[in-house]
């Protein structure tokens, strides 16, 4: 079998012959080192952001941990969706390097522990970044009252844990367990294969519904009033573009280092595509989400958006700026995805691009609740309490919407039926305090700092230590894959 | 596999064909190969011997061929991006020009210059430019369309046959012989000529 790697290659390219490389990777000290210093600075920076905090209840820590174990998590189920949906769909030409993804995926446990640590804020009331979870606005809010039989820790608890533990458990062990014994044992009856098909073929539709419970509870649910139906496809169309993003990006570093000579331009080419094709997939959900409400122009639902344009706007066009027409105008000509630095570079810049996308989604949502709870807290008399609400008649909207505590009860829900009062209202009342008054800054909250930068470092640190060990510890190769050879052959052009 | 045997070798007299066929064609010797591989080979062979390939025909697009025959990449898709261009600057062109001059109506509300609403409109003309652009100046460049003469060597060639053709105007017996040789070495199962 090695024959054939070495031989496949030099057929490809008609005249000379290419190294495949070896066929395991071994960590090298100098990228074990780097990984290490990421996550030792990720810690670091997660400290910081524990004590460096200007809102009451270290919601820069819980946003930051929670923006981070989201995105990764995102990113290791849907290498598993790649797994599964290739092995359903017939595809050959991605499975030289399929143990990329099987590797990616391979980070879920550690995801799904990274997301207990949110679970248990939940529970505890550690945390504030959920507004139907923060007690003393359920009672007073009809929204999320209404809302509760579904927006409720119990149901957290199976978006964060249960779903991604099923994909994992059930699904991901024995997807990877199959693919590393048909290495082994494969024989030409593909049985391996066979079985890989049926368990990716349960997979695929359970994977398709669940990750839309995953992201409204995880994602959309900081925004509890608001809702979008699109929303859990933008939302994992984000992720999907940064696996592809992360992928390319490990295999020409893999390449670098000698590794996938099998892994030729052809190969990086598609993955070029994927990237270009998903990138305006992603921009055609993230437009018909804003076109919809733009036109619908009905308040509950516009409010989403003006908060994000009028008190995030750098995120808000960055986002589009980075996600959609850099890699649209950089990857439409063939040439610039044969050429693996441009490659490379838009991947990299995607990647950071959709971790953006993640903190304009969760962030202005957290930031409201987290300035609520900070309100109920201090209490209405305080002078603190006056730091956030304008005036009075600024304080009457906030309360009527949100808590209305000390206002009377009847009063929040004859708002809300009435109509007289825009909710878009309150969200000037909480965020334009914050800016107009100048008493804080709430640094990492507008605009990711350096902390948020240095925590996303840690995380991708730890995310590539746990794959490059999975990737480790099977060939680097699937020397049985009865699409292998496909594979080997692949040309584009 | 291949049968190079003199028995299914059949040289074809020019002149019968001239008969068949409209005359102030171009006269061509061809042979078929069985697979692509064997005519990838040829062609590489073809153009290490400073043969001067007149055309090739498959069934389906051979990966590689391009390359080897030493076709320049197309520039189709530089025209396509010049349409679709020309069709997101015409919707987005005339839907402004429209709603903001030629006949300004309130929308829901929206101003007259609503961009996110012209988007969908701007994505569909570009689209539209782009692919009618392209069909037509493929066809153009081809020479196809209603009407156009139909150059058909070998029915089998949209089948399961791989053809590659060598122009023979005004070549002497000696060029014949070796093109004869060439097909022979090259393990093309038949040849014959023919003037299109």
């Amino acid at each position: 079998m090695a024959d054939t790697l070495v031989h496949a290659d030099s057929h490809a390219h008609g005249h000379h012959e290419v190294d495949p490389g070896p066929l395991r990777y071994t960590m090298g000290g100098a990228t074990r080192m780097t990984l290490l210093g990421g996550i030792v600075l990720g810690v670091i920076c997660l400290v910081l952001s524990f004590f460096m905090d200007e809102t009451a209840h270290h919601t820069r820590f819980w946003s930051n941990w929670l923006h981070n174990s989201v995105f990764f998590l995102g990113i290791s189920f849907m290498s598993l969706f790649l797994v599964a949906a290739k092995v359903l769909f017939y595809s050959g030409w991605h499975t030289v390097f399929k143990r990329v993804f099987e590797a990616y995926a391979q980070f879920l446990p550690v995801a799904i522990i990274l997301m207990a640590v949110i679970v248990v804020g939940v529970f505890t009331g550690a945390t504030h970044i959920y507004h139907w979870s923060d007690a003393a606005a359920l009672e007073t809010d009809d929204i999320l009252r209404a809302k509760s039989a579904f927006l409720n820790p119990i149901w957290y608890l199976a978006g964060a844990i249960v779903l991604p533990a099923i994909w994992h458990f059930v699904f991901g062990i024995k997807l990877r367990k199959l693919s590393i014994q048909e290495d082994e044992q494969g024989t030409a009856d593909f049985d391996q294969h066979k079985s890989m098909r049926k368990t990716a073929g349960m997979f695929v539709p359970i994977a398709a519904f669940s990750s839309a419970f995953v992201v409204w509870l995880l994602i959309m649910s900081v925004d509890a009033h608001w809702y979008s139906t699109l929303f859990a496809w933008y939302a994992t169309a984000s992720w999907l573009v940064s696996a592809i993003g992360l992928t390319i990006i490990l295999l020409v570093f893999l390449k670098a280092l000698g590794y996938f000579g099998q892994v030729t331009v052809e190969h990086l080419h598609d993955l070029g595509k994927y990237l270009f094709a998903f990138s305006i997939f992603w921009s055609y959900l993230w437009f018909s989400q804003f076109m919809l409400i733009w036109y619908g122009n009905v308040g509950e639902e516009t409010v989403y958006f003006q908060t994000r344009m009028d008190h995030y706007p750098v995120g808000f066009w960055a986002n589009l700026a980075i996600n959609f027409v850099a890699p649209f105008i950089i990857l439409m000509a063939n040439t610039t995805k044969r050429k693996l630095g441009v490659l490379t570079f838009v991947a990299m810049l995607v990647v950071f691009g959709h971790w953006l996308d993640f903190f304009q989604m969760l962030k202005p949502g957290i930031f409201e609740t987290a300035m609520h709870a900070e309100h109920d807290a201090a209490g209405h008399g305080d002078e603190h309490a006056g730091d956030l609400h304008m005036d009075d008649a600024g304080h009457a909207v906030a309360g009527a919407s949100h808590d209305a505590a000390g206002h009377g009860d009847d009063h929040a829900g004859e708002d809300h039926s009435t109509g007289h009062h825009d909710p878009n209202e309150s969200v000037h009342a909480v965020h334009g305090k914050s800016g107009e008054h100048g008493a804080k800054s709430y640094a990492g909250f507008y605009f990711p700092g350096l902390i948020e930068v240095g925590t996303f470092l840690g995380f991708l640190s730890l995310f590539f230590l746990i794959s490059l060990g999975a990737l480790s510890r099977a060939n680097l190769v699937p020397v049985n894959d009865p699409y292998l050879e496909e594979s080997l052959h692949h040309h584009v052009v | 596999m291949v049968n190079t045997s003199d028995s299914t070798y059949v040289e074809t007299s020019e002149d019968v064909h001239v008969d068949s066929v409209h005359a102030g064609g171009t006269p061509i010797v061809y042979g078929l190969y069985d697979d692509e591989v064997e005519l990838i080979e040829a062609v590489r062979k073809a153009k290490a011997d400073h043969l001067d390939i007149y055309d090739v025909y498959t069934p389906f697009p051979v990966h590689g061929l391009d390359p080897v025959m030493g076709i320049a990449e197309s520039r189709l898709h530089i025209g396509g991006f010049v349409y679709g261009a020309l069709g997101t600057l015409t919707a987005f062109g005339f839907m402004s020009w429209v709603f903001t001059r030629d006949w300004p109506i309130i929308f829901g509300g929206k101003p007259y210059f609503s961009v996110p609403a012209f988007i969908p409109i701007t994505f569909e003309l570009t689209v539209l430019f782009s692919a009618i652009g392209m069909v037509l100046s493929f066809y153009l460049i081809c020479g196809l369309g209603p009407g156009a003469a139909e150059i058909n060597i070998d029915d089998r060639i949209s089948d399961d046959k791989f053809c590659l053709a060598f122009a023979t105007k005004g070549i002497g017996q000696a060029d014949r012989d070796q093109f004869a040789d060439f097909f022979r070495s090259t393990g093309a199962s038949e040849t014959s000529a023919k003037v299109i």
